[in-house]
């Protein structure tokens, strides 16, 4: 058996750690891990950017921390993106990611704690970014 | 024991040069990557690659790993490629790649992380690696 949970959130400035803590229309979805649940199965990783900063280059990467993650903090690089020249007008180029899986990600988790997810990008300033990050749970 | 996930990330700035991947956003100063205690295997890589297109050229980018924590010696592995006919415009967002391996490691020693740009100038680009335990 199977249980997600899904998080987002924004980051808007490089080499900051933002808490992903919403989930679209529920503000707050339980960070806590389900009972029986003693791995993360997969992960599943998104982001986009609005192209609004010049000489941009940046990789995300996200961190899985608090007292539900045995083994210490677990951080994994998921995409990578860059901007020459802001982006205007009609001929703007659009920014979409297919997203990043990671299978069998077989990360040890200890049931009924809290998880903490983190994103951050690094490098240059990309402009606003979106990030999106599903953890599959199982056992 | 589950896997374990460390990761670095970095600048590079110049073509044919050894840069090393030693901070982690937000972290400025992580210290060294060392192999966690339990590990027997360098079971995997993920990578990615960004530029800020800022050169029209075209150039490649590959990664070396190094240090004791390597007991087998050093090892390299192509990460990505870009390239762009003008330096005016572009913009871009790829997801990272999984590389499965099966290299064995030192525990408690340190593994460091260096990535090149070759072939021409491929502008302003970050690296960012991260090496799964197993």
């Amino acid at each position: 058996m199977s249980r997600t949970i899904t998080v987002e959130g924004d980051v808007n400035a490089v080499d900051t750690r933002v808490l992903l803590t919403g989930q679209g229309s529920v503000t707050a979805p339980s960070l806590v891990v389900p009972a029986g649940m003693t791995k993360i199965k997969q992960i599943i990783a998104a982001a986009s950017h609005d192209g609004a900063a010049d000489d941009g280059s940046a990789i995300f990467f996200v961190r899985l921390g608090g007292n539900a993650v045995l083994g210490g903090e677990q951080v994994i690089v998921f995409a990578g993106a860059g901007n020459q020249t802001v982006q205007a007008g009609s001929d703007a180029a659009p920014n979409a990611m297919v997203p990043f899986v990671i299978k069998d990600t077989d990360i040890d988790v200890r049931p009924s704690d809290t998880i903490s997810i983190a994103a951050e990008f690094a490098g240059v300033d990309i402009g606003d970014t979106a990030i999106a990050v599903t953890l599959v749970y199982g056992k | 024991m589950g896997k374990l996930f460390r990761s670095r990330e970095g600048a590079i700035t110049a073509v044919d040069t050894k840069s090393q991947l030693a901070t982690l956003g937000s972290e400025t100063a992580p210290g060294p990557l060392l192999v966690p205690a339990g590990a027997k295997i360098l079971k995997a890589i993920i990578a990615v690659v960004s530029s800020d297109l800022a050169t029209a050229a075209d150039g490649t980018f590959f990664i070396r790993l190094e240090g004791p924590g390597l007991p087998e010696g050093p090892e390299s592995l192509v990460v990505g490629a870009t390239g762009v006919q003008v330096a005016t415009g572009g913009s871009y967002i790829v997801p990272a790649q999984r590389y499965e391996l099966d290299i064995p490691v030192t525990v408690s020693n340190e593994i460091l992380i260096f990535a090149e740009n070759a072939g021409e100038d491929a502008g302003s680009c970050n690296v960012g690696v991260t090496l799964e335990f197993a």
